[in-house]
């Protein structure tokens, strides 16, 4: 898994506390994120920008509050749609998909 | 239903300070917040906070937090997180979402402490995955410890934007430069010049024209505008980057207020909508009381004074100390919230060009376009003098209301006075120990310490260093000037750190003594 995107060591924070590895899918893919991290942090670490295609123009929309409130980042989490995974920790075995407007297929 | 004396909405330092001051004279306390984690802005904050000592200036923003915490812990307040209030009607009922349960609660009186949220602004592609809030930034940075992208533009230069830029820096992120609409930098000019040391480009009265990508961005066109806001032709300029992240401003989150029938205002020098209070703090409703950023948005360490001084009033309201006691609280905490409301981004100056300092110095104009003081302006400065042997200079040259570094000189070399937005002056006749403690301290990270001539044509500067990885004593380099560009060749001679600098490393570089008032950050090469 690319890793670059994980801040091992910070200024102020020191070393980062090592966390316990989870698996889980992406559309399918297997990918390793750490347990109880939000599944958007998981996602971004691994290089996943696009969590959700919008419903009438079919445009692509990835986490923009990161708190919860703006709805872009939500996705189909274990066969549930609409789970905004910038506030949704994740879990050892996760199934986590694209979402195309409410459903997990692009339409047409 | 629960029952309180008193229900707080949100745990940012204004809620916290109220329901602290609250349970110090007794009276029952919850405090709900929608996030996993007390502390509200300040959990994402690790810098070194603005204002004084009684506001716990110097502190880095997410200890102030957890200090707050336990304050309240302690004095028993009951803290409900993942906690989102729904509405406030009726008799102070709310309705609470706990997790996923619907709550109902009562209070005798209600404190609204919801903060701000953050503003958004529309160009081209703005919904591409890879366009961000800069509190989405922090987030994924400071709590998830995740990069939110690897080169970076941000938008805005209010305090906001100049601490985001910085912090994405710390965090191993290139930024590509800082981009605003307005002619002037809005933040406060130490925020700035310690962006622009590092060598980031600031470009003013320019604006994104588009933000480029299919799936995500991968790149964005900025142009200049001009008066009117409008692009000026054949200005653009193109950069690579993978996340553009904006911070353009907060507004009042006054919908719990506005919703439960209070009385609500539009008030530009507030932030936007707030509702509308009295003295005290209280709305319209009786009983019902803002502090905070929702009442108009500051700082932090107003909005600990102002829930103070609400948490103060509801104890009065509901009977639990006197209007006596009220009053002598009242006057100590207004005098503290009058000084913080003086100086050049004073709530009544906001959008103003201020042009001289209180002393009645020219103000930079350089600073307020380019984010650095040029050379040929940094000597008019009361912070910035020359003498034998090591000696402070402190690059502070707007009125802010901030005062550590008269704190930590235990020497007296540093003097602001009684006055807290008054600029920082060298103390005659003192002498420097070459402790280190004002260059640590300074929040703005300003002060620097020089030796002009060490006798051999050289000099040393001592600057304060917060980034990865940490230069070794030995290692050769250039010294930058405040613009971030190459001036000279420097070697660091020494490298401190204590506890008591908490985290912030001294960097003592020798250059030669031509540049001893040039070089004010190092790059090793
Ligand atoms: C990047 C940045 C840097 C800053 N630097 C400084 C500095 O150096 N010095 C300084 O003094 N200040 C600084 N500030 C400003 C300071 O953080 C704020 O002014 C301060 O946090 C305001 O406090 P507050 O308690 O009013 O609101 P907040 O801290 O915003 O807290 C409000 C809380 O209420 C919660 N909430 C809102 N609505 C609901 C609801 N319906 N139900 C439940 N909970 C809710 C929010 O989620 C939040 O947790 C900075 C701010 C930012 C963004
Ligand atoms: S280095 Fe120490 S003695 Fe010198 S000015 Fe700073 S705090 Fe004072
Ligand atoms: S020099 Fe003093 S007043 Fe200026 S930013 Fe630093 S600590 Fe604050
Ligand atoms: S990014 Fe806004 S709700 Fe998740």
């Amino acid at each position: 898994m690319d890793e670059s995107r994980r801040i091992k060591e910070h200024p102020i924070f020191g070393i980062t506390e090592e966390k316990k590895e989870v698996h889980f899918t992406y559309d399918g893919k297997d990918i390793v994120g750490l347990e109880g991290e939000p599944i958007a942090a998981a996602l971004r670490a691994a290089g996943v920008m696009v969590h959700r295609h919008t419903k009438k123009r079919d445009e692509p929309r990835g986490i923009f509050c990161a708190i919860g409130r703006c709805t872009d980042c939500v996705m189909i989490v274990d066969g549930k749609p609409n789970i905004r995974t910038c506030v949704t920790p994740l879990v050892e075995g996760m199934e986590v998909k694209t979402q195309y407007g409410v459903s997990d297929r692009p339409a047409g | 239903m629960n029952r309180y004396d008193v229900v707080i909405v949100g745990a940012g330092p204004a809620g916290l300070s109220a329901a602290i001051e609250a349970a110090k004279n007794g009276m029952k306390v919850v405090v709900f917040d929608e996030n996993s984690k007390p502390g509200g802005q300040l959990f994402k904050q690790i810098h070194k906070f603005f204002g004084s000592k009684e506001h716990k200036a110097k502190i880095r923003g997410f200890k102030i937090g957890e200090e707050l915490l336990k304050e309240a812990y302690d004095l028993g307040v009951e803290v409900v997180l993942n906690a989102i209030v729904l509405s406030l009607h009726g008799e102070k009922e709310l309705t609470v979402k706990v997790n996923d349960e619907v709550r109902h609660v009562k209070g005798d009186a209600v404190i609204i402490a919801t903060g701000a949220s953050e503003n958004m602004v529309t160009f081209r592609g703005w919904t591409l995955p890879g366009v961000i809030g800069a509190g989405a930034a922090q987030t994924m940075m400071n709590l998830n410890k995740v990069r939110p992208g690897n080169k970076i533009l941000m938008l805005g230069s209010g305090n906001v934007g100049l601490v985001v830029s910085f912090q994405l820096m710390q965090a191993g992120c290139e930024v590509v430069g800082l981009v605003d609409a307005a002619p002037r930098i809005g933040g406060y000019g130490v925020h700035a010049a310690k962006v622009a040391r590092t060598g980031v480009p600031f470009y003013l009265s320019h604006t994104i024209v588009e933000a480029e990508g299919t799936d995500h961005v991968t790149g964005v066109t900025i142009a200049q505008v001009d008066e009117k806001f409008q692009f000026i032709p054949e200005t653009e300029k193109h950069f690579d980057v993978d996340t553009i992240c904006l911070a353009v401003g907060l507004s009042p989150m006054s919908q719990l207020l506005k919703n439960a029938g209070c009385k609500i205002v539009e008030d530009p020098k507030r932030g936007g909508v707030v509702p509308e209070v009295d003295e005290l703090g209280m709305t319209s409703i009786p009983g019902v009381f803002a502090a905070g950023d929702v009442s108009g948005i500051e700082e932090a360490s107003s909005a600990m004074i102002e829930g103070r001084i609400s948490g103060a009033a509801v104890s009065e309201y509901l009977g639990y100390i006197t209007k006596e006691e009220l009053e002598e609280k009242i006057k100590v905490n207004e005098a503290a919230l009058d000084s913080l409301r003086q100086g050049m981004f004073a709530p009544k100056n906001r959008g103003k060009l201020v042009e001289k300092t209180d002393e009645g110095i020219d103000v930079s104009m350089n600073l307020l376009k380019k984010g650095f003081v040029a050379d040929e302006e940094i000597e008019r400065f009361p912070g910035v003098t020359h003498r034998v042997g090591i000696h402070p200079v402190m690059e502070c040259t707007q009125n802010i209301p901030c005062n550590p570094c008269q704190e930590a000189c235990k020497k007296g070399c540093i003097s602001i006075g009684s006055n807290i937005t008054s600029l920082p002056i060298v103390v005659e006749n003192s002498s420097c120990i070459n402790c280190g403690m004002c260059v640590a301290s300074c929040s703005g990270q300003a002060i620097f310490l020089v030796d002009e001539d060490l006798g051999d044509g050289m000099a040393t500067v001592t600057l304060p260093y917060e980034f990865i990885p940490l230069p070794k004593e030995g290692t050769k380099g250039k010294g930058l000037g405040r613009d971030g560009k190459p001036v000279c060749e420097a070697e660091v001679v020494s490298v401190k750190n204590m506890k008591a600098f908490d985290k912030t490393n001294l960097l003592t570089i020798k250059v030669p003594k031509e540049y001893a008032m040039k070089a004010r950050f190092f790059k090793a090469v």
